[in-house]
């Protein structure tokens, strides 16, 4: 297209004295030789860096694993409370990933919840890179780029079932935990508001804000919030995984545990937890009458979490 | 003046032509005479008090004029002492003037007044059987300030552009009393707002009781994290007779460290959360410099200490803050220059230390957070460093420390030509800091004292430079070109320009 050519041609032009001119502006800006010189020079001493505050973690050679847990647990390397974090927790200990819990809670969390996985610290000097958070939903990835064993299983039937998990029992369980107002008090309230501050006035405002969230999050999904209706629909989705799991000793027949056992043991374990102190128990009874889930939480409690019980 | 000649069309056209050099002489004039006759009427004055300055009196009534708003028992505390009947002995004329001059201005600094309260005396009517010879009547005439102002503006401050809105609801009660509602965006304090309930006690400018509320969200870019703060807090002031000043307050604060960046450090992710300060602080104040933004003579002194947690203040943060800050200039005469010469030599220090505590009657003690540590470095403190470019740092963060000391020598010069009365001064100046974090130790006050010791290892960080001064009656503006000379790796100094603003430079 020849009559375009000169347009073309004064548009390069214009660039090269517009750049001829930026080139002006940054000659004006940059630093004269002189001072680029006497800038060479300082600082005159640099002392090795100061030592971090006491409170700052110690660096480890292994991954950490923010999750919600009481310190002297993290430490143990106890069941988190949280069932999203015993997921991955049991995930991440199945595959064989080394790493230790810190007790946190979601103001650390680059996504606003837990758990999230900080890489190891290799040396003194700790790039931007190894900064970066890991949320849950790259674990996956994470475990198998750092030599964990990890059992891929994305059949439409694990879609279903993890789907009961993701909605039918994680909405019974919210009702449970939050809402029965004696298990709030027996069970949340110690674990998520004492632990967060000791001022009555902040525990008051946080139990509120807990109780509206888990109450605005089973309204999602409904416009009343039938009791009887969650807890119904908990007890066929046990019912449906007791039928899934049958006879065999991890869930889809496999040989070794995967992550949807891992989904499964994260509220099977909470529920079975006598310690947790449940007042209002409907919902464990309904998993305590399907033996072989009893048994799959065993199982995995005494593979994976050693010496507890 | 105008020729009788000349025909009356000009003389109109001249009335009409309104020459301005001629009215600027006038007023020039006008304005030269009457400050001539307030002259004389002063001279006259201080002639007639001179004269009479021993002549005894008694003040039998004041009268403060527009003053409606304004309660009685408010106004009586401040006049009944100044009244005969009062008094055990008579004022002298001069004595007199002197103590209704002084609650004048003690008036004017309630801040309910317009400036400029007058004063006016007269003789009872010889008539009134209730008089005796010596009496006085004092009329003091005030113009009430609006009740309720609202201010809008914005702010530019060292490195925050912010937006503000102010409420202030004057002499409430009658007695002084304000509130003062504030609410304010920016680019670093996202937002706060504020509300201060502030009462004079006992009619005394210099007592006062403040209660205040206030919630806020500030970004702290240096540490990778956002603060929210909601709380309320007591503070009662007060000056002494030396012309010192103490402050007692305490505060309940809720603080959060949330909204981390995507890189901050494992010691911030660490502190992220909710924690509660509960604590009673005091401070103390010595100003005796002659400017408060280029002192030439004089001294400050500042203490700030503050009890956290401890025992009935309980919380989740415990520890004991000292904080020292000292200032002092002296004038340096210049040899060949009659009188002050305008350069100033001054010098600062200061020091802090967290001393950490057990929450209640406990005995773990807890180590100090993100949110209480000290920062230091920065335009307004150890100049060539960038804002809290001192002291230990995790990674991009510049996560604080529990102990500091800090010290600058400044060289003051007046700009030449320009002179010593501008706001305007060249200045060279060396500063140096140490930031450090308490080292673990058997107990704690081994890792203090041991820290403590250890702020004279090697060379402070330090750096040096020189740059423009400009003393704004609302602040101080510095553009500094400096150089750290020492550093501790890791640490943040800032070499070429920097500039600064600020009320209180190191």
């Amino acid at each position: 297209m020849p009559p375009k050519q000169p347009v073309e041609k004064k548009a390069a032009d214009e660039q090269s004295s517009f750049s001829r001119s930026t080139r002006n502006v940054r000659d004006f800006f940059s630093i004269p030789t002189p001072v680029k010189h006497l800038f060479g020079l300082v600082p005159v001493v640099t002392y090795p860096p100061n030592q971090l505050p006491l409170r700052a973690p110690k660096p480890a050679r292994i991954p950490s694993l923010y999750v919600f847990t009481k310190d002297q647990d993290a430490m143990a390397g106890r069941p988190s409370f949280n069932p999203s974090c015993l997921k991955w927790q049991t995930f991440l200990n199945i595959a064989g990933v080394d790493h230790r819990l810190i007790s946190s809670n979601n103001h650390s969390s680059p996504t606003g919840s837990l758990p999230f996985l900080l890489p190891a610290v290799y040396g003194s000097n700790t790039s931007q890179d190894s900064l970066t958070p890991i949320a849950s939903n790259k674990f996956i990835k994470y475990a198998t780029e750092h030599g964990g064993k990890v059992e891929e299983s994305s059949s439409m039937r694990y879609e279903a079932y993890q789907s009961l998990l993701d909605h039918r029992i994680r909405n019974a369980w919210l009702y449970t935990l939050y809402l029965e107002p004696l298990n709030f008090s027996a069970v949340a309230y110690p674990l998520y508001v004492s632990l967060t501050s000791s001022n009555p006035l902040v525990r008051a405002s946080i139990s509120h804000q807990l109780r509206a969230a888990a109450e605005a999050e089973l309204l999602k999904h409904t416009s009343i919030i039938d009791t009887d209706d969650l807890y119904s629909e908990a007890d066929k989705a046990f019912e449906a995984l007791s039928i899934l799991l049958g006879e065999d000793s991890w869930f889809f027949g496999n040989d070794k545990p995967a992550l949807f056992d891992a989904s499964v043991f994260a509220y099977t374990q909470l529920l079975l937890d006598d310690e947790l102190g449940w007042k209002e128990k409907k919902l464990c009874r309904a998993l305590r009458s399907r033996a072989n889930l009893v048994q799959h939480r065993e199982r995995l409690l005494v593979r994976y979490f050693g010496d507890h019980e | 003046m105008a020729d009788p000649v000349d025909s009356g069309d000009e003389l109109l056209e001249s009335l009409r032509k309104v020459d301005p050099k001629k009215v600027e002489e006038k007023a020039k004039e006008l304005a030269e005479r009457e400050a001539v006759h307030s002259a004389k009427a002063q001279q006259r004055l201080a002639e007639l008090i001179g004269t009479n300055s021993t002549l005894p009196v008694t003040i039998s009534s004041i009268r403060l004029i527009g003053a409606s708003h304004t309660r009685r028992s408010f106004l009586d505390r401040l006049f009944n002492p100044l009244l005969s009947a009062n008094q055990d002995r008579p004022f002298t004329l001069q004595e007199a003037l002197n103590e209704v001059g002084s609650v004048a201005t003690k008036l004017q600094r309630f801040d309910i007044y317009h400036p400029g309260i007058h004063t006016f005396i007269d003789r009872p009517s010889p008539t009134d059987p209730n008089s005796t010879v010596t009496d006085i009547d004092i009329f003091l005439q005030a113009r009430e300030r609006g009740r309720i102002s609202l201010k809008t503006g914005t702010d530019l401050g060292n490195v925050e552009g912010s937006a503000y809105g102010n409420l202030t609801w004057r002499n409430i009660f009658g007695g002084a009393e304000s509130l003062t509602l504030n609410a304010s965006a920016g680019t670093r304090t996202r937002s706060a707002y504020q509300a201060t309930f502030d009462a004079p006690i006992l009619s005394d400018p210099d007592t006062r009781a403040t209660i205040d509320v206030l919630a806020s969200s500030t970004l702290k870019p240096w540490a990778s994290h956002e603060e929210v703060l909601k709380g309320a807090g007591a503070k009662f002031s007060w000056a002494t007779k030396s012309g010192t000043r103490h402050q007692v307050g305490y505060s309940g604060i809720w603080r959060q460290i949330t909204g981390l960046d995507k890189n901050a450090s494992p010691t911030i992710r660490h502190d992220a959360g909710d924690t509660v300060k509960s604590s009673i602080t005091h401070t103390w104040l010595a100003d005796r410099r002659d400017h408060p933004f280029i002192p030439s003579r004089g001294y400050l002194i500042k203490t700030i200490s503050e009890i956290a947690g401890w025992g009935p203040l309980q919380g989740d943060v415990a520890f004991w803050k000292s904080e020292v800050e000292t200032s002092g200039a002296v004038p340096i005469p210049i040899p060949g220059i009659e009188g002050d010469s305008g350069v100033s030599f001054s010098a600062g220090l200061r020091a802090g230390m967290l001393y950490p505590l057990a929450v209640g009657f406990g005995s773990e003690t807890k180590h100090s957070r993100i949110n209480d540590r000290f920062q230091l470095g920065g335009p307004t403190d150890v100049r060539g460093f960038k804002i809290s470019g001192l002291g230990p740092r995790d990674g991009p963060d510049a996560v604080g420390g529990d102990v500091y000391a800090a010290g600058s020598a400044n060289l003051l010069i007046p700009f030449p030509r320009v002179g010593k009365d501008t706001p305007l001064r060249l200045q060279l100046f060396a500063n140096a800091g140490r930031l450090l974090a308490l080292k673990d130790k058997k107990t704690t006050s081994e890792s203090v004292y041991s820290t403590i010791a250890q702020l004279g290892d090697g060379i402070p960080s330090m750096a040096a430079g020189m740059g423009v001064v400009y003393a704004h009656p609302v602040a101080r503006f510095e553009l500094n070109f400096s150089l750290p000379l020492v550093l501790r790796r890791g640490e943040e100094g800032r070499k070429g320009l920097q500039f600064g603003v600020g009320i209180n430079f190191l």
